[in-house]
């Protein structure tokens, strides 16, 4: 099969139509095996995130508002502070030596100062990074489970009035925007309306003061709307690639043979036509948890979650150049790391790309 | 597993024998070929029952859109005559309430739809086109060129779209045609690479063989056998990304980063939300922009899917 | 165990599926729990008093050298002494870490003294050395100077001669000497920093401070936990703990008022204030606030050396233009529609509740609402409509009016949508120009018109500075303090005379003079002043104080009052809502896992199964 049939139903923008490692993971077992093409994945990834590197310094350059002026908007400032701070943040130098400046402080693991928060960028990322991965990770298990789940059980009574309710579930909930979502689901399990008393928080990640395993369930407590909210929007796509991809699967020869040997039906499905059907499914499954870290910025918003969506959306009214760019290269890092693992696993599962 | 070609239920250039060319010019040929096969196309998307839902809802939201100057007029953005109260609840004479100038609600949505539709309109075929020029430029020329256009395909494709067109939209003015822009610009990958592997295929077929050696140029084997093959892929690549640039409208109008003096569905939820219309419990402002942002979306994507099962039936999108 | 099925490797799909999911958790919660060390004090919540705030603003530093945010300001004025405070009163100077404080005959030479019985939270006496520290700090380190560098811009020297005598030496008379908003910090504590623009005060706690309040824990956008200073002179707060909660979604917060998780929110919307009249437990403070709320007009940006630069419109050169302009804007709609009654209509430049330095125009001098006569004003100036109904300027085009307006917020983008329609009709057109942030079109003098407002302190000086001709940048290259480029002859005046002028009375006179002449020019018309609409629980505050106290806001106040004097309400106990949250979430977390087990489990029995 290729790349071509199955994820362009995924359809949305995001989707991982033809990004797919299948074909390239295909052609990798014509050549000289596996550790050459662990190499080429690896040296590729490098090549992206160079790029990001250098595209997220340049595209945000663009961004009108000079950041020296926000720091010190409203301040009496006299001229002689403003290059001081130019001269601090390297604003003043020529454009080209702040990149090299950036570059080179950036292979270090120095991605600069934030300017509104006088803090190193790095800092401010890892502050914010666990709360959002405690947010994208648990949602991440839950939606993957459960639209592989609901996508198996839709696939194997395809057309039924089962799967109809189910896709059309499915489909539903992926048209409603997230932060819409969000907000109805505060307004009724938050602040509670008529018979329902408002359960949950309304927004944060702890309530402050508990220690111990009183925190843990706090934050759990907090994390539950947040969690549904991501869980309901994005189930959708896996349960959508898994019903296809098993009705793909259900086409093969082997799995009338299988019945035919007298395997039970249930068994038949648990046995052969899942594992298989999984392995289109794992490629959008590690694509898809490299985009949710990014897509998570309105649910971070909308339930006051102190993550990178928050933080990133801060650091751009400003614009705080160097978070900015932190931000943006960390997003984009999430996403080619889970392709590059997605690519490098691929070959490994398949039991048809032979080694 | 084999390749299933996707357009090969509607254009099976095989079965049209030598003889028949030679009867009946290429051109007239073609031309009912094509006829033939969009015949072909409606009847099977008619057995779609939830494409037809989305057609029909689609028909609906356009018919609104469409006569909104006749039914409600465009007085109805007006903030200086705004007949009611801010934020009044739903009555006999405002069904879905007032915003907070005192504006119709029921008239907003029905007046916003024509913005959030153009928007989703436009970024998709923004999106579709540039993916459509790459993919087929790519798939045509190959050499350097496609090498360097699918690494930057490839390269656009693991940018996170959102925060791309979050910080796009920052970049530009507050207007339509930056929201327009930022959705189109991050969006095209998907399309570029679906269509190049389908140029590709199509590029392979024998007839496109014999096109060149009678002297056809690039323009012309693009144009007249890759651009009509690709379409039908196209059109269903479109119908599938109006629905994600619609809710791409929302969700930065929902952030700030809309033009505040035009109403859309998104604006509209971004005004209720500065507003406070949540924690005071006027859901009326809240609610009804959502479910239309919503409705637009699903049916967007139902009729995408139909039309990409009708194209390739294996797929087996539920009846 | 279970690799013994006859498809070989196929079911290493799933496996590895659960084992990644398990490690994502694992990953997660690993990395979650050490970055959370848990600075919570490890007493019981039994029984303990917490006034929990909400708040939106990120703290920018917790330095009092570097923060500029007013949540960050407010901070420090509970946690260090100024050496002056404002009367809850009447705003009038009060003592604060100093007692007295004079000026000498020449006027440039003021004298503080001290007291001595303000104590550092780590035992050590607060003195005057301190202040002097601090201020030298301020003049010979820039990075030092990041927030406060202006009020030291004037020192000349700075002295502690005794431990409670600090004498200040100025460069020229300025009477605002008991308004310097300046926390002094602990020299034992401070002289060990290195870099004071790097140095942002969050890493060891509790801060130590001799404010009412000492900074016991802070997580950025999460929460900041203050505890009461005990030996605080004026008196310990009564609250035992009190707490800044981040809501970052204004309707999260009051939903979060209204069940009883947080005791506070500022910043209501009309529509939020209006459903929180309603509730049970809940009184919201409508206030008259501290701000004035503007339509700034570009008078033509120029620098000191006498270049001109930016773009502005060059109809609005003719106080004609600008006075018809305003005479168009229907400041009472503005009130009723945009604000919904939570503001007073504006007049002068300084709010109404300011009272010292209050002024508002009479008869002839005020500019009321009429479109008819600003209509004739326009035509009089020369911009007449053509045919299409459009004003035209001298160039012979339409004019359309750039208003820069900030995208942040809702009333800059709700007024600019009736100045659209007010100015149509007028026959002018309008573009309004949303930015996150304005600043740059701003400095550069590229825009016509602009939304603009400042919250103003209980001395004016700073709000008055700032359309004066020295405020101006040098060149157009560099940034003044100046607001909108206003440069008046006799307002500059007026200025010099009010600064040097140490009689409180004849001071008053002269700003409500400058005020007269401000409204005149037009370049600034404020439309409103919005009140402060706050809200807080009932059963959690007993009683608070407002600031001023017959009608004042209690978020952001310029002292420490509010917080200071909080009572808890008899019997309250705040722990009730977290116990049957935490109560909930446990059941809720044991939902969820034992549907992933159920999961799990059948698939693991299905394995199991399959072998037999």
């Amino acid at each position: 099969m290729t790349a071509e049939a199955t994820p362009s139903l995924v359809g949305k923008t995001d989707g991982p139509a033809g990004a797919g490692p299948s074909a390239r993971g295909a052609r990798a077992r014509g050549t000289s095996g596996y550790p050459r093409y662990v190499a080429g994945k690896l040296g590729g990834a490098a090549v992206s995130l160079l790029a990001v590197l250098v595209t997220s310094f340049f595209l945000f350059r663009l961004i009108p508002g000079d950041p020296v002026k926000f720091m010190t908007g409203g301040r009496q400032v006299s001229a002689e502070q403003l290059a001081a701070y130019r001269r601090e943040f390297g604003l003043d130098l020529p454009l080209w030596e702040q990149f090299t400046d950036y570059c080179g402080k950036a292979l270090t693991g120095d991605l600069g100062t934030s300017y509104q928060f006088r803090a190193p960028v790095i800092d401010k990322i890892t502050e914010a990074l666990p709360n959002t991965l405690l947010l994208t990770g648990t949602s991440f298990v839950l939606y993957t489970a459960l639209g592989i789940f609901l996508g198996t059980r839709a696939a194997w009574r395809s057309g039924g009035l089962g799967d109809r309710l189910n896709t059309g579930l499915a489909l539903t909930l992926y048209s409603i925007p997230s932060f819409w979502l969000g907000l109805l689901l505060i307004i009724v399990f938050s602040v509670g309306i008529g018979p329902i008393p408002g359960l949950f928080p309304t927004g944060g990640m702890e309530s402050g003061g508990e220690e111990g395993f009183a925190y843990v369930l706090d934050v759990a407590h907090h994390l539950v709307l947040p969690v549904v909210t991501l869980v309901a929007v994005e189930y959708g796509q896996t349960l959508l690639v898994t019903r296809s991809a098993l009705l793909d699967e259900m086409g093969g020869d082997y799995l009338t043979t299988a019945r035919a040997k007298g395997l039970r039906d249930d068994l038949v499905r648990r046995r052969h036509a899942v594992p298989n059907a999984l392995l289109p499914t794992m490629t959008l499954i590690f694509i898809n948890l490299g985009r949710t870290v990014a897509g998570v910025i309105l649910v971070e918003t909308v339930f006051s979650w102190p993550g990178l969506g928050g933080l990133f959306y801060q650091a751009l009214s400003v614009p705080d150049l160097p978070l900015v760019q932190g931000l943006f290269f960390v997003f984009a890092a999430a996403v080619i790391v889970m392709n590059t693992l997605a690519d490098l696993i691929y070959p490994l599962l398949d039991p048809r790309v032979g080694r | 597993m084999t390749t299933t070609d996707p357009d090969e239920p509607m254009t099976t250039p095989e079965a049209v024998s030598k003889a028949q060319v030679a009867k009946a010019g290429p051109r007239a040929l073609a031309r009912q070929r094509r006829r033939r096969s969009a015949a072909r196309f409606w009847h099977r998307y008619g057995t779609h029952r939830a494409g037809l839902f989305g057609l029909a809802a689609l028909g609906l939201f356009a018919l609104i859109a469409l006569t909104a100057p006749l039914t409600v007029g465009s007085g109805v953005q007006s903030v200086t005559d705004a007949p009611g109260r801010p934020m009044e609840s739903p009555s006999a004479e405002f069904p879905l309430g007032t915003d907070q100038f005192g504006r119709s609600l029921l008239g907003l949505v029905v007046w916003g739809s024509r913005v959030s539709l153009l928007v989703g309109l436009l970024a998709a075929v923004l999106s579709v086109a540039i993916g459509a020029l790459i993919g087929i430029t790519a798939g045509h020329f190959r050499g350097w060129y496609a090498t360097v256009m699918m690494r930057i395909t490839d390269w656009f494709l693991v940018m996170p779209t959102l925060v791309l067109a979050i910080a796009l939209a920052t970049v530009m003015s507050r207007s339509l045609g930056t929201i327009i822009l930022a959705i189109g610009v991050t969006t095209w990958p998907t399309t570029a690479r679906l269509v190049r592997a389908q140029t590709l295929a199509v590029e392979s077929r024998p007839y496109i063989e014999r096109a060149k050696a009678l002297g056809g140029g690039h323009w012309h084997v693009m144009s007249r056998h890759v651009l009509p093959n690709v379409m039908p892929l196209v059109l269903a690549q479109t119908t599938l990304i109006i629905s994600s640039a619609i809710l791409a409208e929302a969700t930065l109008a929902f952030l700030g980063l809309g033009d505040p003096t035009v109403v859309s569905w998104g604006g509209l939820l971004q005004d209720a939300r500065e507003a406070g219309a949540v924690s005071a419990g006027k859901w009326w402002y809240l609610v009804p922009p959502g479910i239309a942002i919503a409705v637009v979306a699903l049916a967007f994507t139902l009729c995408g899917r139909a039309v990409e099962s009708v194209l390739n039936p294996r797929l087996g999108v539920a009846r | 165990m279970d690799t013994h099925d006859q498809f070989g490797g196929r079911g290493t799909a799933l496996r590895l599926l659960a084992a990644a999911g398990a490690a994502a958790l694992t990953l997660t919660v690993g990395l979650v729990t050490p970055l959370n060390p848990a600075p919570q004090q490890a007493e019981a919540k039994d029984g303990k008093k917490v006034l929990t705030v909400a708040v939106a603003q990120s703290v920018d530093s917790l330095s009092p050298f570097l923060a500029q945010r007013l949540v960050s300001t407010s901070l420090h004025r509970l946690t260090y002494e100024y050496l002056t405070n404002y009367s809850a009163k009447d705003n009038s100077a009060i003592a604060g870490l100093a007692t007295k404080w004079e000026p000498s005959a020449d006027k440039l030479t003021w004298t503080y003294t001290i007291r001595d019985n303000s104590k550092w939270s780590d035992g050590e006496q607060a003195t005057a050395e301190d202040a002097a520290w601090t201020f030298n700090k301020m003049m010979t380190d820039e990075g030092a100077a990041t927030a406060n560098g202006s009020f030291v811009a004037n020192f000349k020297k700075v002295t502690a001669p005794s431990p409670t005598e600090l004498v200040i030496e100025l460069k020229k008379p300025q009477a605002t000497m008991a308004a310097l908003d300046v926390p002094i910090v602990p020299k034992h504590v401070w002289e060990k920093v290195g870099d004071f623009s790097k140095f942002n005060n969050d890493k060891d706690f509790p801060v130590v401070g001799n404010g009412p309040f000492i900074l016991t824990g802070y997580k950025a956008d999460s929460y900041v936990r203050l505890e009461p200073n005990k030996s605080f002179w004026r008196g310990t707060p009564k609250f035992d703990e009190l707490v800044f909660k981040y809501y970052k979604d204004g309707d999260a917060a009051v939903a979060a008022l209204q069940k009883g998780e947080v005791s506070f929110v500022s910043g209501l919307t009309p529509a939020q204030s209006a459903a929180l009249r309603g509730e049970e437990n809940v009184t919201v403070n409508d206030a008259p606030g501290r701000r004035f709320y503007a339509l700034a007009t570009n008078p033509g940006a120029q620098a000191k050396d006498g270049k001109k630069f930016g773009d502005g419109h060059e109809s609005l050169l003719d106080q004609r233009v600008r006075k018809a302009l305003f005479m168009a804007v229907d400041r009472k709609t503005v009130i009723d529609k945009v604000f919904q009654g939570h503001a007073a209509e504006g007049e002068g430049y300084i709010p109404p509740r300011f009272s010292t330095y209050y002024w508002k125009p009479t008869g002839s001098q005020k500019i009321a609402y009429d479109p008819d006569r600003a209509a004739r004003l326009l035509d009089e100036a020369g911009y007449r409509k053509n045919g299409d109904g459009k004003r035209v300027g001298k160039n012979g085009r339409p004019i359309t009016y750039r208003v820069l307006c900030h995208a942040t917020d809702p009333q800059d983008k709700a007024v600019g949508q009736y100045l659209e329609e007010w100015w149509g009709e007028l026959g002018i057109g309008v573009t309004l120009d949303c930015r996150d942030n304005v600043s740059d079109p701003w400095l550069a003098g590229e825009y016509d018109l602009a939304f603009d407002g400042w919250s103003v302190n209980p001395d004016p000086d700073f709000v008055l500075s700032i359309h004066t001709c020295a405020a101006l940048p040098a060149t157009p290259k560099d940034i003044g303090a100046t607001d909108n480029f206003i440069c008046d002859k006799k307002y500059d005046d007026l200025y010099e005379q009010q600064l040097a002028e140490y009689d409180p009375a004849k001071r008053a006179e002269l700003i409500k003079r400058m005020e007269s002449r401000l409204y005149d020019t037009g370049y600034m018309n404020v439309m409103a002043y919005p009140n402060a609409v706050e809200a807080y629980r009932t059963d959690h505050i007993a009683s608070i104080t407002t600031m001023p106290e017959a009608a004042g806001n209690i978020y952001g106040q310029d002292g420490y009052w509010s917080w200071w004097s909080a009572t808890p309400a008899a019997g309250e106990s705040s722990d009730d809502s977290s116990q049957t949250g935490v109560i909930i979430g446990i059941v809720a977390g044991v939902v969820v896992l034992a549907g992933l087990g159920v999961f799990l489990a059948r698939r693991h029995h299905a394995t199991v199964e399959d072998r037999e």
